[in-house]
C-alpha cells in the first residue's frame, strides 16, 4: 500500500498515530493484505455468503417501551447537562 | 450439580471464607495479573469471574482498554445475571488482550502471566479468566472467544475451556469485538463443573435477538474421531499423536480427513473479524463510555480522533485493516469471499461430523516464552491460530483441555462436535478425566 493510501486510510479511520504506532503498523500492513489475498484462492463455487455461522429461523420480538432500571447508573458515565449528555459540536 | 461446586457446597465455606479468599488472590494476583479488579459483589455461593468486556452492574469494566477507563454498566450482562440469581458468588473482572485481539495475552497494559511459569505466555485473549482457574481451586470463569480466546489460554494454562454453539448463550452486555462470531463460553478445572454452569446460563434471550431458542442436543460422547490432516503439524505433533494412541486403548476408532482449503479460515477470520471490530469501536466516542474527553468545543471529528488515540497498536492496526476490507473497491473480493469461505468450511466440516466428532491439537506451538512471543510478526501470530479459527468461524461446539505436559507445561486438544453437540462434546472430555488427572501449581480458596 503506498504511503498516501496509507495516510488517506488512516485518516478516513480518524485515528492519530504515533510515529511509533505508524511505524509498527505501516512495517507489516502489505504482509497482512498479502496474505488476506490468499482467500480469492479459494473455489466457492456458488456458495452463499455465511452472514452468520447457525443459519435458522428466529422470531423477532415486538418493540415495546420499557422502563430502564438503573437511569443515574447509565447518565454517571458521561457528562450531563439538565438530563442531556453533553458532547462535542457537530 | 456435580464435580467441585458440589464439593464446595457439601463442606460449607465458613465465616470469614471469603474475606480469606479476597485477600489470598489480591496477594497473587499483584504477581499473575489475574483481574483488572477483585470485587466480590455477594457472598454465599460458588466463586464466578467474568472477562472484562462483560458488563457487571457497578463494576468497572474496561475490555482491558483505556478508551473504557473510569466506565461502570449500569446493568448485567445476561450470562452475569443468571449466575447471580443462582447465588453464584461475583469475585472480579478478568484480564484480557484489549477488546479481544490477541493469541498470546499481550496485549493489555499489563498481561497475565501463566502460573506454571511466569516467563512463558498464557495465551489470549482470555488470559484472566484462564489463570484464575488454573489458581483458585473453587471458581468458574465467563469467558468469550471470537477466534479461539478460549482454546488457547485454556491450553497454555492447563484448564478446560469450552465454547459453545454461536447463539446459545446470549451476547447481550458482551462489549462486541466480530459479532457474527463472539460466543460467551466457560473456563474451568472440569468438563462436569462446565456442563453445569451451561445449563445454567445458556437459552434464548429478548435482549439478543442473535440468540437460538434450539436446545442442545441430549447426547453423550461419540466414539467415531476424525483428526484433520492439515492441521497435525507443529511441535504439538508428536505429543498428540501419542494422546491419539491412548483414545485408541480407550476404545475410540480415530480416523484421518483431508479438509481442503481449511488453512483459508485463518484469513477468512480475520477478514470478517477486522470488518466487524472496525465498526464496533467507533461507538466509543470519548463522551457516552466512561473516558471522559475535555474540549467539547472542538468539532466532533477533532474530538472523536482525539478519544480513538487510547486504543492501543493493535486495536488501531485492525480498525486500519477492517476498514480498508469494507471499502467499497474491494469489498467483495475481501469481505464478501471471506463470508463465501465460511459457508464453504462451515460444510465440509459438517460432513465429517455427521460421522463422528474432530479431534485436534489446541495450538500448533508448545506454550513460548512472553519474549519469543513479542518477537513474532502479525501474520506469524495470525498463523497461530490455525486450530482454533476453524470450530469459531462455522460457530462449532468445542471444548480445549489438557492432555500431556512438556517441560512442565501443559499441552490442549480440542473436541469439536456439529452445531448443538455441545452435551456430546463435554460428555467426551468428562470421560477423558476419569483417565487422566490434571495438574495446578496452586489451590487459592481450597476447603
Amino acid at each position: 500500500m503506498e504511503e498516501r493510501e496509507f495516510d488517506r486510510l488512516v485518516a478516513i479511520c480518524r485515528l492519530k498515530l504515533s510515529a511509533k504506532e505508524r511505524e509498527d503498523i505501516r512495517k507489516d500492513i502489505d504482509d497482512i493484505i498479502s496474505y488476506f489475498d490468499e482467500v480469492s484462492k479459494v473455489d466457492t463455487g456458488r456458495e452463499k455468503e455465511a452472514y452468520h455461522p447457525v443459519e435458522m429461523q428466529e422470531k423477532l420480538r415486538e418493540d415495546k417501551v420499557v422502563p430502564f432500571g438503573n437511569v443515574q447508573g447509565l447518565l454517571s458515565n458521561t457528562k450531563t447537562y439538565r438530563f442531556y449528555v453533553v458532547g462535542p459540536k457537530v | 450439580m456435580s464435580g467441585s461446586i458440589e464439593e464446595f457446597h457439601s463442606k460449607k465455606a465458613g465465616d470469614g471464607y471469603y474475606e480469606r479468599l479476597e485477600a489470598e488472590l489480591k496477594k497473587l494476583n499483584a504477581e499473575l495479573h489475574a483481574f483488572n479488579n477483585i470485587t466480590l459483589l455477594n457472598t454465599g455461593g460458588y466463586p464466578f469471574s467474568a472477562k472484562d468486556n462483560l458488563c457487571v452492574e457497578g463494576v468497572e469494566t474496561t475490555a482491558s482498554s483505556r478508551i473504557l477507563k473510569g466506565y461502570v454498566p449500569p446493568f448485567n450482562a445476561t450470562a452475569v445475571e443468571r449466575l447471580l440469581k443462582r447465588k453464584f458468588t461475583f469475585i472480579g473482572k478478568t484480564n484480557m488482550d484489549e477488546f479481544g485481539f490477541g493469541t498470546f495475552g499481550l496485549n493489555s497494559d499489563e498481561p497475565a502471566r501463566n502460573p506454571f511459569n511466569r516467563e512463558y505466555v498464557t495465551g489470549g485473549s482470555s488470559s484472566g479468566a484462564a489463570v484464575a482457574t488454573s489458581v483458585m481451586k473453587y471458581h468458574v470463569a465467563l469467558a468469550v472467544s471470537t477466534g479461539g480466546s478460549i482454546s488457547a489460554p485454556s491450553s497454555f494454562c492447563g484448564v478446560v475451556g469450552f465454547t459453545p454453539t454461536y447463539g446459545l448463550v446470549s451476547r447481550y452486555g458482551l462489549l462486541d469485538y466480530g459479532n457474527s462470531l463472539d460466543k460467551i463460553g466457560i473456563i474451568s478445572r472440569s468438563a462436569s463443573d462446565t456442563a453445569n454452569v451451561f445449563d445454567l446460563i445458556r437459552g434464548p434471550d429478548d435482549k439478543d435477538s442473535t440468540s437460538v431458542s434450539e436446545a442442545p442436543k441430549k447426547e453423550k460422547a461419540k466414539k467415531n474421531l476424525f483428526v484433520i490432516k492439515e492441521l497435525l503439524k507443529g511441535e504439538t505433533q508428536s505429543y498428540f499423536e501419542r494422546f491419539c494412541d491412548k483414545l485408541r486403548g480407550l476404545g475410540y476408532a480415530i480416523g484421518e480427513v483431508s479438509v481442503p482449503d481449511i488453512e483459508k479460515a485463518v484469513q477468512a477470520y480475520y477478514i470478517i473479524s477486522m470488518a466487524e471490530a472496525s465498526t464496533n469501536l467507533a461507538k466509543y466516542t470519548g463522551f457516552k463510555y466512561g473516558y471522559k474527553n475535555s474540549g467539547f468545543e472542538k468539532g466532533y471529528n477533532e474530538f472523536f480522533t482525539e478519544a480513538r488515540s487510547n486504543f492501543g497498536v493493535e486495536a488501531k492496526r485492525r480498525i486500519v485493516l477492517g476498514t480498508f476490507v469494507r471499502s467499497s473497491s474491494v469489498r467483495s473480493k475481501y469481505y464478501d469471499k471471506a463470508m463465501k469461505v465460511r459457508a464453504l468450511l462451515t460444510s465440509r466440516l459438517s460432513k465429517t461430523l455427521e460421522k463422528g466428532n474432530i479431534i485436534i491439537p489446541a495450538m500448533p506451538i508448545l506454550t513460548p516464552k512472553i519474549e519469543e512471543a513479542r518477537q513474532m510478526d502479525s501474520v506469524s501470530v495470525y498463523k497461530m491460530d490455525i486450530s482454533t479459527i476453524p470450530p469459531n468461524l462455522c460457530g462449532l461446539p468445542h471444548v480445549c483441555f489438557p492432555y500431556d505436559y512438556a517441560g512442565g507445561m501443559p499441552i490442549g486438544a480440542q473436541i469439536i462436535g456439529s452445531h448443538f453437540s455441545d452435551n456430546g462434546v463435554l460428555e467426551f472430555v468428562q470421560e477423558w478425566e476419569k483417565t487422566f488427572k490434571y495438574k495446578f501449581k496452586y489451590d487459592v480458596g481450597a476447603l
